[in-house]
């Protein structure tokens, strides 16, 4: 009985744990981001107030533009209108998923914005929290390691 | 029952320390705001007194850093 409760309590404190690198991508998340399994992608989470991600996705959507990967943009804004005026004044070439339930977001749960996955056949092959300087030549180098 | 009694309060009371709950990276769009930022309640404020500090001290700096907040680096 004792144990039974102490399980029991140590159970209920447990909550959904980060995706990481080697995890699979959940079918029902692969699907409403409409993803092929044959094709590697970028999963860029972003927000309009995160400065950080304001000046790397202009590299990125330069990548999407010189087709060296897919890219998905994943944006939290809390208001989607905020989100589609971002993504318009940086003329954004690549699909955007917005996530204004943080549906998508909290199954992921970066650790800091703007963060990437890189999946293939819908798992996380590598993750990359922060900006990076020159992002576009660390994803072309990372896609020809990945290829 | 004694024992039982004293396992399921220790238990609970150190579930109570778990009720601190994180700020996730992306909830901080409030704390990214520039009125968020330390100083003057207004980020043109802030300009107009580190300008009479840098015009009577002749110095500046050491106020803190600009934007932040998504959680990054």
């Amino acid at each position: 009985m004792t144990k039974k409760i102490i399980y029991a309590l140590l159970f209920s404190t447990i909550t959904m744990m980060a995706l990481e690198v080697g995890d699979t991508i959940p079918k029902n998340i692969q699907e409403e981001l409409k993803m092929d399994n044959n094709k590697t992608y970028i999963l860029d989470f972003f927000a309009s107030w995160c400065k950080s991600c304001k000046k790397e996705l202009p590299l990125v959507s330069e990548i999407y533009n010189d087709k060296v990967v897919e890219i998905i943009g994943v944006n939290v804004d809390k208001k989607q209108e905020d989100g589609e005026k971002f993504v318009k004044n940086l003329a954004l070439h690549f699909p955007v998923y917005y996530d204004s339930e943080k549906t998508m977001v909290k199954t992921f749960d970066p650790m800091g914005f703007p963060a990437m996955y890189y999946v293939k056949d819908g798992k996380v092959l590598h993750i990359i929290f922060g900006a990076v300087d020159e992002i576009d030549k660390q994803i072309t180098e990372d896609m020809k390691e990945i290829k | 029952m004694i024992k039982l009694t004293a396992i399921t309060i220790i238990a609970l009371s150190m579930m109570g320390c778990s009720i601190v709950k994180e700020v996730k990276p992306w909830e901080k769009e409030t704390l990214a705001r520039p009125i968020m930022q330390f100083g003057s309640i207004h980020p043109e404020m802030t300009k107009f007194e580190s300008h009479t500090y840098f015009s009577k001290e002749a110095s500046r700096g050491g106020s803190g850093v600009a934007g932040g907040g998504c959680g990054c680096n």
